[in-house]
């Protein structure tokens, strides 16, 4: 007779094989453990907290259907991440956001944008608290249109190199790159305003 | 500095760029002011960033999160496997069925001896359906033409 599974004591890997014959409470640890990083994945490119719920479910029910698919060669939770950020892209796709966002990504093809904004000579974050910082970047990442916030979540918290963000984002590598030039120059502009608005 | 090179000077910070490129921009990366300074910038973004994403809670209890993701895991469970259709049913319904359809719609059509003149046609192009679930057959004859198209989809 197998031995019962101690759930909360468990390694990812253990849950994981359980899980693939068909062990739904070893899935439900799977997904107590790591529902908090992928629905912060989720929200961080959809910024809607009812769409990241939703989505990050609908990656959890997708995870569970292609479990079997798992092998281990990454970590489980960066497997998960993959299957929550490919709903999201779908997902904001389908929305097709509105107008802004193309003035802003027209603006950001012609490169006139960036080009306009002064270089930030100084570190906007030097002497912050990781709160602090924290908050900061996030508010000045809900500022960003959607792909250029995707490029940044893709390339900078995913570490994904040009070539994966492309193939993710269903575009070239040059609109990649332009992308993510303009939301770092965007970024460090938004982060040194932020920075001038507290100072007394 | 152009936007080509701005756009190299990133690409070589992020380690994107082939060897033989990389030293002529790390060249320039010292050597040029302005692009000394773009690349402070884009390195001072990058270490911001680094590791300092917003940890986020999902807003609602663990069973209550769960039960929604089980409800819809039993759902699909209890949900009755279409029956597979053997693959060299598959690849017949796929490929030859259409083909098929379309030489039936020719021979029809074309050959005289089958052709009924306009007068006593009783069955019009347009009404050949396909008996196929997943592939569907439109056509069109424009008499005055002389012509007919058949456009024949696959699901």
């Amino acid at each position: 007779m197998s031995k019962k599974l101690d759930y909360p004591s468990s390694s990812d890997q253990e849950l994981v094989q359980n899980a693939q014959k068909g062990d739904m409470l070893a899935f439900e640890e799977l997904v107590a453990r790591h529902r908090d990083k992928v629905y912060a994945r989720a929200f961080s490119m959809v910024r809607n907290e009812d769409e990241a719920v939703d989505l990050s479910q609908e990656a959890w029910v997708k995870g569970w259907q292609r479990l079997k698919q798992f092998h281990g060669q990454a970590s489980f939770l960066t497997w998960m991440t993959r299957i929550v950020i490919n709903l999201c892209l779908d997902h904001l796709r389908k929305q097709k956001r509105g107008r802004t966002e193309s003035i802003e990504l027209m603006d950001e093809e012609i490169g006139g944008v960036e080009r306009q904004m002064p270089v930030v000579t100084v570190n906007p974050t030097e002497g912050l608290e990781r709160a602090e910082l924290r908050q900061r970047i996030d508010r000045a990442l809900n500022q960003l249109s959607y792909a250029h916030r995707t490029v940044l979540v893709l390339h900078e918290f995913e570490q994904l190199e040009y070539k994966e963000v492309a193939n993710r984002m269903g575009c070239s590598i040059g609109t990649v790159m332009s992308r993510l030039f303009y939301a770092r120059r965007k970024m460090a502009v938004l982060l040194a305003g932020l920075r001038d608005e507290q100072k007394p | 500095m152009n936007r080509e090179t701005e756009l190299g000077v990133q690409a070589w910070m992020d380690g994107e760029l082939p060897p033989t490129e990389a030293a002529s921009v790390a060249t320039l990366a010292t050597s040029d002011p302005q692009a000394a300074a773009l690349l402070a910038e884009l390195k001072h973004t990058r270490a911001a960033l680094a590791g300092n994403e917003l940890e986020r809670a999902v807003p609602a209890s663990r069973e209550f999160y769960w039960s929604r993701i089980q409800r819809e895991l039993e759902r699909l469970e209890n949900q009755p496997a279409a029956p597979r259709r053997p693959v060299w049913l598959s690849w017949w319904m796929r490929f030859l069925a259409p083909a098929a359809i379309v030489a039936v719609l020719a021979l029809v059509l074309f050959t005289p001896t089958f052709a009924p003149s306009s007068a006593h046609r009783t069955v019009h192009p347009a009404e050949i359906e396909s008996p196929l679930d997943d592939v569907s057959v439109l056509t069109f004859r424009s008499e005055a033409e002389r012509m007919t198209v058949v456009w024949v989809n696959f699901q």
